[in-house]
């Protein structure tokens, strides 16, 4: 599998006080790659990083053969990483079909084979395409945020915490979708609280701790091993 | 007071008055949702707007209604301006400091007014205007254009909002400025257009209160808080909300000279603006808290 995405010793934060210190990581094409660590451990600001939301002063981010360090989000939107905010991910007073139209406000043309894998992948939100996103329900609105993300077709796409406020039969779900996600061609990095579930899902863990890493390797061995359950998963 | 009076003598001047109220509170909203500040000069445009027009008029000799579009288009050209020369380079700013900067704005617009056209009262026609009689309701062939007007740019704007790709666009960044931004929605665009649209309907109300009374330097100040007072009363952010509080608070401007003397109709939108911020901010029609 050749490497997607690559994160090499990447130090950064949001002013002048660096959160993340030399954190590494990598993501192979079409491989679901999982951020687990306690709170404040710096997970969602690495995904930041690779989005260009954080100044990074040491390290560097390449992206598909592009050194993408210091890129602005706009820009990396086209090369093909999406991104999903933990919170405030949709258009609430805008209809789920407009929200999904405002994620493929880059793309020129037809977009009617875009709203077909969309609305393949999410059938929930077909049917109810002109309801306003504001008024669905939790896991229905991740729906629509991941769909939105996902129209402008990219190589790669970035969940915060997608399960986050959900009941577990929505976070299995969330879960199917990336997998199904996966299935049409796309990576995915995601950062989870629900440690233990998710690593069971994805092909591969990385886990931070105080900004640096701390562990990584397949989620069957992550799980296996004693000091991550213990530190990271409650025993 | 029979039913006929008084609907000839104060709903029928309240929803002409209303109507005007409504063009300058669409764009304060739209302002309000998109740039998320308070615009002062808004009232003063619409002078600029209504003097536009009196130049076209007695430069070409054409009708009011015909010089109607070229005002739109100068003011909206002039709103683009201000913001491209002051406006966008407040923007990373505290919101306060481009509220302080609209209201010197509009006093240099006023003065530019007062320096071409002068202070004295002027009209776009001489002479009076006798109502025509509808089933006994008493109605201006000049109020029904007023009020027509207002339903068709409000109209257009509506269906360029939920139907074009940009004024989708503009929706998503009143929404979500930040989601709209990682969309890839360009802001600059966005922002120009709301000028655009903001300008054009300035300019509509001011010439059609020129129509419908007359042209002074002050004509836009004076309708500015009850154009603030519509937005608010509708719900910040919604352009059916500021149609609606629009012809609320022109009515009820006509309706308080019931009760008292007619000097303190300013103080009813006041009255209101205040009521609503109290009670109810987020508008009749669920708009955004400021």
């Amino acid at each position: 599998m050749t490497t997607l995405l690559s994160l090499q010793a990447v130090t950064g934060g949001y002013g002048d006080a660096n959160i993340l210190h030399a954190v590494s990581m990598t993501v192979s094409d079409r491989e679901i790659v999982v951020i687990v660590g306690p709170n404040g451990a710096g997970k969602s600001t690495a995904m930041k990083a690779v989005f260009g939301l954080l100044n990074v002063r040491g390290g560097s981010i390449r992206f598909d053969g592009d050194d993408i360090t210091g890129w602005v989000p706009n820009k990396i939107v086209q090369r093909g990483i999406c991104y999903v905010p933990q919170v405030d991910n949709i258009f609430r007073e805008m209809t789920i079909h407009e929200n999904l139209e405002m994620g493929a406000f880059l793309r020129k043309g037809d977009l009617s084979a875009a709203f077909d894998r969309v609305y393949t992948l999410f059938p929930d939100l077909k049917e109810r395409r002109k309801t306003p996103a504001g008024s669905l329900s939790g896991g229905q609105r991740q729906m629509v945020a991941m769909g939105r993300a996902l129209m402008l077709d990219p190589k790669l796409l970035l969940l915060d915490e997608p399960t986050a406020g959900l009941s577990p039969k929505y976070m299995e779900q969330i879960f199917q979708i990336c997998r199904d996600v996966r299935g049409t061609g796309v990576a995915i990095l995601l950062v989870e609280q629900h440690a233990k579930q998710a690593l069971e899902f994805a092909d591969r863990g990385y886990v931070l701790a105080a900004g640096q890493n701390r562990h990584e390797g397949t989620g069957a061995n992550l799980l296996a091993d004693r000091e991550v359950a213990e530190m990271f998963l409650g025993g | 007071m029979d039913f006929l009076e008084l609907v000839n003598f104060y709903i029928i001047p309240g929803l002409v008055i209303g109507s005007i109220y409504a063009l300058g509170a669409v764009g304060i909203t739209l302002v309000f949702a998109i740039l998320r500040y308070a615009h002062l000069a808004h009232g003063d445009l619409a002078t600029l707007g209504a003097f536009l027009a009196l130049a076209v008029v007695t430069g070409f000799g054409i009708s009011p209604l015909a010089a109607l579009p070229i005002a739109i288009l100068g003011t909206a050209a002039v709103a683009v301006g201000i913001d491209k020369v002051f406006y966008e380079h407040l923007r990373e700013r505290p919101k306060i400091v481009t509220v302080m900067a609209s209201l010197g704005i509009a006093l240099m617009v006023r003065a530019v007014v007062q320096v071409i056209w002068g202070v004295d009262s002027e009209s776009y026609v001489k002479g009076i205007v006798r109502p025509d009689v509808y089933f006994g309701l008493r109605i201006r062939d000049r109020e029904i254009y007023t009020v027509i007007a207002m339903i068709a740019l409000v109209g257009v704007l509506q269906v360029f909002l939920t139907q074009s790709k940009w004024g989708k666009a503009m929706r998503a960044m009143s929404d979500n400025p930040n989601l709209a931004l990682l969309s890839g929605i360009d802001n600059k665009k966005v922002v120009m257009l709301t000028w655009i649209i903001a300008g054009g309907l300035c300019a509509a109300a001011g010439v059609f209160l020129g129509i419908n009374t007359e042209l002074k330097s002050m004509m836009g100040w004076n309708m500015l808080l009850p154009m603030f007072a519509a937005a608010i009363l509708g719900g910040v952010g919604r352009v059916e909300g500021a149609v609606l509080g629009g012809l609320i608070v022109g009515v009820a401007e006509e309706l308080s000279v019931l009760v008292l003397p007619s000097e303190y109709k300013a103080a009813t939108a006041f009255a209101i603006l205040l009521f609503m911020l109290l009670v109810r901010p987020t508008g009749l029609l669920r708009g955004k808290v400021l």
